[in-house]
Parts: structure tokens; sequence; C-alpha cells
């Protein structure tokens, strides 16, 4: 972890990178390794919290860490190149170095969901930040009830992490219902056709002891909130995490504000519950 | 106990310390404006001109380098700068106003994860007060619960005297020290009189009643109204001895460079622009309001300070007449629902 002793709190640590995973046409998967040994032995984090990336020269971007903690010895962050700074992580190759700092933010509270069923809902980019909480689960498979992922892009060619889209498939202990938009779906497609909002009503899980995870587009989120409520699951059920443009990731830039709520420190994990009693400012 | 230390004795001091490898910043003559800047000697010093920009650049610099960065082939080798650089300082004749929101900065750059860049600087710097004997149609310190005589964030305050010199106060051992170590040149404070002290012409506002109404008025027409004209030109902001949001960039090339932090402002539009278009401050009007509420309300949710000292900086630099001491005047008027 970056210490709170450090004495330069703005200094990233070395990484390598150890594998680099085309998802999509513009969604690239980074796997990091720390270059120094006993970071890379004691670095722990929890499921939810994000990091600062940099391309050297370039800057540095905010993605959450899209790996499990369970799954010792890196780190993976998953983006979409669309400014300076991921145009330049893109163009980095298998052994550069990159720079990380975190990791940072709350973090899922996983031992309260412990022996609960589990209901991820994801859209399009945003499964990163719920594929660590995913696999945090199935390391530990048997404390979590039935789990379910509703998982959706706009076409098939968006959908990220398809390796493990097509293991999560295979597996008796995950229920995963994929889809696409209408006229997202090639003649192959063998998953469900419609929105995500709209395939999550229709996949009807329980409400009864469950816990929700909604991690999507804000247009996503707006009518997937409403499905939940209807299926029965209260605010305190449902949680998602929120991103805003950030610098410093430690509470000090002072961007990264919804109202006094500092996406920083205070998030990026809330409940629905928090999230209705915030200003419309995300 | 009060001290008495002549302008002469006073310009001996500065330019003793800077004999002696301090660093002595004071309100200076910059290319035809007055900043806090540091002295080459006391004779550059004028000390009865408010500087354009506040003191808190010597805790917290426009730009500054935080690291850099080397390539060769696939490694990197990064340079950490280290804090424990930073020279030791004494600031002289900073303004209540200034002197008073270095103590509310302490809050933000402490809390949780500690910006060593501030603390050290902080740390290292003796700040010499000096009480405010002209005010002018922008200041309202008064307004916000301060003063002319304001000494919060003052190691040493400085009070002018008729007929010359000041009395001087110590308020911390670093201000002591400072008196401490340089005893010849004080003696002992006679009778003269301190000259008349500002009068800054504002009304105390009701600074509780004020984040009373922010509270419930996240959206409020008052927003639009009061912001329609902001150009978003972030001068408030870079005058402002309180404001502290700050930005991250590379600047370099493939091979070498820097990592700098420096002033950034909430009224500028790309401060939340999120690469993927999305812009939750995507108006002005909604800019505007962020900078109230962080000033107002936001900034004592967290820490219990208020993230203004009424220098009036941001009123006399703003091109289109944008007064924040009138909008949170209108504020505390208004009644509370």
């Amino acid at each position: 972890m970056c210490d709170t002793t450090n004495t330069n709190i703005y200094l990233p640590y070395l990484t390598t990178v150890a594998e680099v995973i085309d998802e999509t046409p513009d969604v690239r998967t980074l796997r990091l390794v720390f270059q120094d040994e006993q970071i890379r032995n004691t670095f722990s984090f929890r499921a939810g919290q994000f990091a600062e990336y940099s391309a050297f020269g370039a800057g540095e971007a905010t993605f959450c860490i899209a790996s499990s903690p369970t799954r010792r010895g890196y780190i993976e962050c998953s983006f979409r190149s669309v400014g300076r700074v991921t145009e330049e992580l893109r163009r980095l190759e298998v052994g550069d170095s990159m720079g990380f700092r975190g990791p940072y933010g709350n973090s899922y509270p996983i031992e309260e969901f412990y022996g609960k069923n589990m209901v991820f809902v994801a859209g399009g980019i945003a499964l990163p930040p719920l594929r660590t909480l995913i696999w945090n689960c199935l390391d530990l498979r048997d404390k979590f009830g039935d789990i379910t992922i509703v998982y959706g892009a706009r076409a098939e060619a968006d959908l990220v992490y398809k390796r493990e889209l097509q293991e999560w498939q295979e597996r008796a202990d995950v229920r995963l219902v994929k889809t696409v938009d209408p006229g997202g779906n090639g003649p192959e497609w063998d998953g469900k056709v419609g929105f995500v909002p709209t395939i999550l009503e229709e996949t009807a899980p329980s409400a009864e002891n469950t816990i929700a995870l909604v991690c999507g587009p804000p247009i996503m989120i707006k009518f997937t909130l409403p499905v939940l409520e209807k299926l029965g699951f209260s605010d305190e059920q449902v949680y998602t995490t929120l991103e805003n443009r950030m610098k410093c990731g430690l509470g000090k830039c002072g961007r990264c504000n919804v109202g006094n709520v500092y996406v920083c420190k205070d998030g990026p994990v809330f409940t629905a519950k928090q999230i209705k009693a915030m200003p419309m400012e995300f | 106990m009060q001290k008495y230390i002549s302008e002469q004795n006073l310009n001996t001091l500065i330019d003793t310390l800077i004999a002696a490898g301090t660093r002595v910043v004071a309100p200076r003559m910059s290319a035809g404006i007055p900043l806090y800047e540091p002295l080459e000697n006391s004779a550059e010093m004028i000390i009865d001109q408010l500087p354009r920009r506040s003191a808190k650049e010597a805790f917290f610099p426009v730009c500054e380098e935080i690291m850099s960065y080397e390539k060769e082939g696939q490694q990197v080798k990064i340079n950490d700068v280290d804090p424990s650089r930073f020279p030791e300082t004494v600031l002289v004749g900073v303004r209540p106003c200034d002197a008073a929101a270095i103590p509310v900065l302490d809050a933000v750059f402490s809390w949780d994860y500690k910006d060593e860049f501030f603390l050290e600087r902080r740390r290292k710097t003796t700040i010499i007060g000096l009480a405010c004997t002209a005010a002018d149609d922008a200041c309202f310190c008064t307004a916000v619960g301060l003063s002319p005589a304001e000494t919060r964030g003052s190691d040493l305050f400085l009070t002018p005297l008729n007929g010359g010199g000041y009395a001087c106060q110590s308020y911390s051992e670093k201000g002591e020290a400072l008196i401490t170590t340089n005893s010849n040149l004080f003696s002992e404070l006679n009778n003269a009189a301190p000259l008349p002290l500002a009068a800054p012409q504002a009304d105390k506002i009701d600074l509780k009643k004020v984040k009373s109404w922010l509270d419930g008025h996240f959206e409020d027409p008052l927003w639009d109204g009061i912001a329609v004209r902001c150009v978003g030109c972030g001068a408030c902001a870079f005058v402002c001895p309180a404001c502290h949001c700050f930005d991250i960039v590379d600047e370099g090339t493939e091979k070498a460079g820097k990592r700098r932090k420096s002033w950034d402002a909430c009224g500028f539009w790309k401060f939340t622009h999120h690469a993927s278009g999305h812009n939750p401050r995507d108006l002005q009007p909604k800019r505007y309001r962020n900078r109230i509420m962080h000033k107002f309300k936001y900034y004592d949710d967290k820490f219990g300070q208020t993230l203004c000292t009424g220098c009036g900086r941001c009123v006399r630099i703003c091109p289109v007449g944008i007064d924040i001491a009138a909008i949170v005047e209108e504020i505390s008027n208004k009644e509370i629902s």
C-alpha cells in the first residue's frame, strides 16, 4: 500500500507490463507486476479500490483495480483509449514500465456480503469495477449463495472480458445472462437481445437475502434502479461505484466532489441510499 | 509581552536573516505588480502595499515539481523531490487576511495523507503578520468574522505605531525564537499609540445562517442569476488565499521530464470534464455554485472552517464584477425554509 508515512504522497510505484489483452477494438487490459520485490510480495488492496496509473510524459489516469485481491502478485486495469494518458498507456508493450499510485478509496464491504446471494449488473466498459468483486466472490465461492451476472453492451464486439464470460457461462455455480442492445447481435450470438434493465427484469433475481451491484453508464443506472426496486430490493441492498475526474486521489485536489462527498475518499463505492441523498453532480 | 521594533531595525532583521541564508518573502514589486516574493535585501520590501496574490504561494507554489522521470529503453527511473530541501523562510508583512488563511489550508493538506510539500514549508516558515491600516471598497474581512488586527496564523504580529515603528507581539515558539535570537533589534514598548486600523465597510455576516441556507439549496435559481456573467477565467481562485485546488501534469519528452502540481480552478470547464465527454459541472452556474458551496459549506462540513478570509482580491480582479461578499450577504438575508 502507498503508506501514509511516505514523505512524497504523489510518488508512484514502478510496475512492468506483464500482459496486454485487447478486450474490444478500443478497450485494453494491462496486467502489471510491481518491480520492487518487497512491494510485489506485500501489496494488498480490497475490491472496489482505485488507483492512479501513469504513462510517464503523458500523466496519470484514474481507473479501478480490475483484478481480484485474491489473485496475488499482479494487478490489472482495463481502460478505453479516449484521452492523452490512455492513448499513451495503449502504446505500452509487454516489458514496458508504468506507474501505479494506490490503492485509494473505500471498497465493497465484502465481509457483510458473506452468506448472501449476489447479483451483478453491468453495462459496457463498466464491468471492470465489478469484475474485481466477481472474482473475489468466486475465489471464496462457499461464502456466497447464488451468483448472478447480468452483463450487456451495445454490440457483441463491445463486450469486455470475453474469455471470462465464457468461463462464467460454463460454470455451474454462476448464472451469467449476457445481452446486447437490439441490433447489436451477430448471427452467432447465443445471448439475449435487449437493454440491460429489461433483461434484468426478465431475469428477475430474488431480492431475498441478496446484494445487487450495479455499474454502467448513467442512463443504464437510471433505468436499472427502478427495476431493482420493483424486484423488491431496498436502497441499502444496492451498491454502485461512482467515477469523477480525479487528479490526486487523496482528498486534496478538489475536483471529484459530489456536493460535500469526495468520491476519492468517501467512495468510490456507495449504496443506492447514499447516492440518492447526493445532489445530481456526477 | 509586547516589544517594539523600529522600521530601521525591521530592515536590519531582514538583511541579517538574508545574510544568514534564510529566505525572506515580503511584498515586493515584481514587473510592476506587488507580490509576496523572496527579497534580495530589505530595500526591496514595499510593506505598505497589498500584494496582488496571496501569501499561500510561499507554501503552495503556483507550479512545483513533485518528481521527475527518465526513460531508458523499457526502464523508467523516478527521481523523488525531497521536501526536506525547502529553505528556512520568514514571511514579513503578511496581511491578517492572508495569514489567517494559512491555518485553514493546514486542514486539507494534513488530513489523512500528508502533503509534505505544503507541510514541510509550513514547518520551516515563520510568519510575521502586519495589522492592516488601509482598506478599500473590496475588503470584507470584518464580514467573515476577522479583522484588520486578526493575529490567527501569525507567529509574530506587528502593529504600526503613531510616530513610526511597530508594536510586536509573539504568538508562537517560532515567533518567540525570532525575537530571542535578534533581541538587540527589539526594545521595550513605549506608550506610543497604534496607528488607526483599517475599517472595512462590510458588516458581519452570519456565516452559520449562510451555511444553513446552502445546506438546503443545491438547486436554486440564485445560481443561474449570479453566474450568468461569469466567464470562467479562474482569476478569483488564483488570487484567493484559501483556494487550493490543483492539477497534476507531466511535462517532458519521451526520454525525460517532470511531473508537476499546479494551481487549478473549479471555474474551468475542464476541471471536472471526464475523458468520456461527460461533465458533471458542464455549465458555469454549476461551477460557480461549487465555488460558493466549497467555501461556505463543504469545507465547513469537513473541517469546521470557512474557506474565505475576506481579502477582497477576487472582487478586485473579477473582469465582470462578481462580488462574492455581496452574494454571501444576499444568501444570509434569505429566509431559511
